[in-house]
Formats: structure tokens, sequence, C-alpha cells
């Protein structure tokens, strides 16, 4: 029988799945956009392919965390690499409202404009929270899934990512666009 | 079923719902965006392009011709849109009425011509009704939403463009479309505008649809 608990443990889980695989999916549309971000927290003598290699590998790494995590509940190290994953945003939040307020954080690529603030820390401190709830250990049979389960999980997890890309790219098509006229 | 496989689906089915809700918002702000700038419709003072059309019922294609030598007044307008039914309504009272007599008028749906049975005016109307049977030329006429009403004068001209509904501004398109003018004075107005000063700015379906009205 599962207990309240447990249920909320595997929502956190897969809320927070679809979080990482929306927010990867948005930063791939507008990788320039989200350099830009990373570059803030590099060394300004790093080449741009270092800052875009490290924008990618950010959005790689949650749309990777989101999937396997959808597919995979019963992997409990998975658990812990989104807990540092999102640990990892809260600190880059405090960093960011403390050196650059006001700053774009691309943490949704054109899907949000929001910025460097103390909302933004919250929302950072919402997720890391959630991650740890998801560390609750569950029964096995709360979380055993068939091949069948795990590929349509997989697929929807694609969808999220690809869905998340169509809409910030079209955000960011229209921000162009708008930039180009007031130009 | 596993109870994590339950939850995962209604979480990956709030992210798309979510998902598609911010891409429809940003589809409408760019209509609106496009409306806003003038861009419905063709631009006033270009040439119309011809348009090919069928009448319901009928397989014959029909052509449009602007330059022909008469003037024509386009409506671009569908059965299953309110406003669209007030546009063919005033152009139907002005067709009986004879106000229409020196020129073309001419409504063009994009609903299936089944779609004419549900709207009374539609079915009844006066006015002839055709749909576009190619894209070539249609295209040109930048119909991003209906009601559309395109006046074009005898020499094939766009002259005032606009999502209009009331009587008196019909009666105004209907009119710059018998106004003699050269070509060369017409090129100069700007697209937003007719080309008779007494004619409202054109009105965009986005700007009908915030109550926008000009008095």
């Amino acid at each position: 029988m599962a207990t309240p608990m447990a249920y909320l443990a595997l929502a956190c889980k897969a809320a927070l799945a679809v979080v990482l695989l929306a927010a990867g999916g948005a930063k791939l549309a507008d990788l320039p956009g989200f350099a830009a971000t990373v570059r803030l927290f590099l060394r300004a003598s790093a080449p741009p392919l270092a800052r875009r290699a490290v924008a990618f590998s950010i959005a790689a790494a949650e749309i990777a965390a989101g999937a396997a995590s959808l597919s995979s509940p019963g992997a409990g190290w998975l658990n812990l690499a989104v807990l540092a994953l999102c640990a990892g945003f809260l600190l880059v939040s405090a960093l960011g409202y403390l050196r650059f307020p006001g700053r774009a954080c691309q943490c949704f690529g054109a899907l949000s404009g929001r910025s460097f603030s103390v909302a933004a820390i919250g929302r950072a401190a919402l997720i890391t929270t959630m991650a740890v709830l998801a560390l609750t250990p569950v029964s096995a049979s709360l979380i055993s899934l068939g091949a069948a389960g795990r590929l349509g999980l997989l697929a929807g997890a694609g969808l999220i990512a690809w869905c998340a890309w169509t809409a910030a790219a079209a955000i960011g098509t229209g921000r162009d666009a708008r930039q180009g006229l007031a130009s | 079923m596993p109870v994590f496989l339950f939850v995962a689906q209604w979480a990956l089915l709030a992210g798309l719902g979510v998902l598609v809700v911010i891409m429809y918002r940003q589809l409408g702000r760019l209509l609106t965006e496009r409306a806003e700038e003038g861009e419905l419709g063709p631009a006033v003072g270009s040439r119309a392009a011809p348009l090919t059309y069928v009448r319901p019922g009928e397989h014959q294609e029909r052509t449009l011709d602007p330059g022909d030598g008469q003037p024509a007044l386009v409506a671009f307008a569908d059965p299953t849109c309110p406003s669209c039914e007030q546009l063919v309504n005033v152009l139907g009272e002005m067709t009986d009425a004879g106000e229409l007599n020196d020129l073309r008028s001419l409504v063009l749906i994009s609903d299936p011509p089944s779609y004419l049975r549900i709207s009374d005016v539609f079915s009844s109307t006066h006015v002839e009704v055709g749909r576009p049977v190619r894209r070539d030329g249609l295209d040109s006429y930048r119909v991003a939403g209906t009601p559309l009403l395109v006046a074009i004068d005898a020499g094939g001209v766009v002259r005032a463009v606009g999502s209009v509904t009331r009587p008196a501004d019909v009666r105004a398109f209907a009119q710059s479309c018998l106004l003699p003018a050269p070509a060369e004075a017409l090129a100069t107005i700007p697209a937003s505008r007719t080309s008779a000063s007494h004619i409202p700015a054109s009105r965009t379906p986005a700007a009908a649809a915030r109550g926008d009205d000009e008095t």
C-alpha cells in the first residue's frame, strides 16, 4: 500500500523530470542566448566555443537527466544526480542574484524572460526541495516498469523536449523580428 | 499499472498542456502584431492579383480579373464567423438596393461549401459567393483573418483594405472603387490607409476583437 509520502516523492520526481526536459529543450533552441548567460560565470578569456560547449552540455545534461529519471525510476543514483543538478541551479541563482541582479537567467531559454532575482532563488530552492523529496525511498512495486512503459515514457520525454524547443524557437524568432523592426 | 507510470503520465500531460498554451499565446501575439503592422491584406496602391474560384455546386472555374475595367469589391468571409455574416448581410442589402450595380461584388469563402447551409445570411444572399481553387494569386491578398474587404478600382489597383462590417464603412469602400485616381498618386499612400480621406483607416480583426471602433 502506497503512503501519501510515496505519492509525493513520485510526483516530485516526475514533475522535476518534466521541468528538466522542458528547460533543456528550450535552452537548446537558443544556445547562443544561453551561452551569453554562461559567459557571466566563466572567465572572460574563455573562448566562444568553450562557452557554447558548456551551454550545450548543461542543456543536454538536463534532457538526459529528465529522460533517464522518467524511464528508469528505480535507479537511485539518478535521484542524486538530479539533486546535484538542482543544487547547482540554486547556487547559480544565488550567485547570479549577488553578482548580476536583473540579468536574464535564460533558465528556460526564450520561454521565460525571468532574470536573476529573489524569486528566481525561491524557484530554484523549490525544485531543489522537490529533488530532496524525490530521494524518499519507495516500494519497488510502485516504480517497476515494463519495456513498453519505459519506451512510452521515453517517447513522452522526447515529445516534451521537442515541444519546448519548438515553442522557444518560435518565441525567439518573434523577438528577433521585433528587434529587427525596432532597429 | 505501477503508480509511477500513472504519475509520470499526468506530469507529462501537464507539461505538454503548458507548452501548448505557451505556443498558442505566441501564435496569437504574432498574428496580432502582424495585423497591427498593417500587414493584413494587400497593400493599398498595389495591383490586385487575379483570383480563380468556383461557385458552390458548380465545377466551372471563374476568374476575377482586376484591371478588366470593372471595379470590384472582394470580401473574404466565412459562414462560421459572425462578423463575416454582418459584412455579407450589409453587402447583400446594398446589392438589393442597387448600390453595387456599378461594380462587381464577390464573397470568397475558405470553409467547405456545405457550411453555407449553416448560415441563413450566406445561403440567401444575392451577392456572388465562391471558393478559391488555387493559391496563386490568393496568397498575395494576405488573408490572415476574416472578414476582410478589399476594394479594387477599374484599373486593378487596391484602393482600400480592412476588416469592416458597418454599412457606412462598406459604402465608403464601394465608393473608393469608383474614384478616379492616377496610380502614381496611389502608390504614395501608406499601406495601412485607404485612398479616400473619408474612409476610416483599415480595421484589423485584432482591433475589431478589442472593440476598437472608429467614431
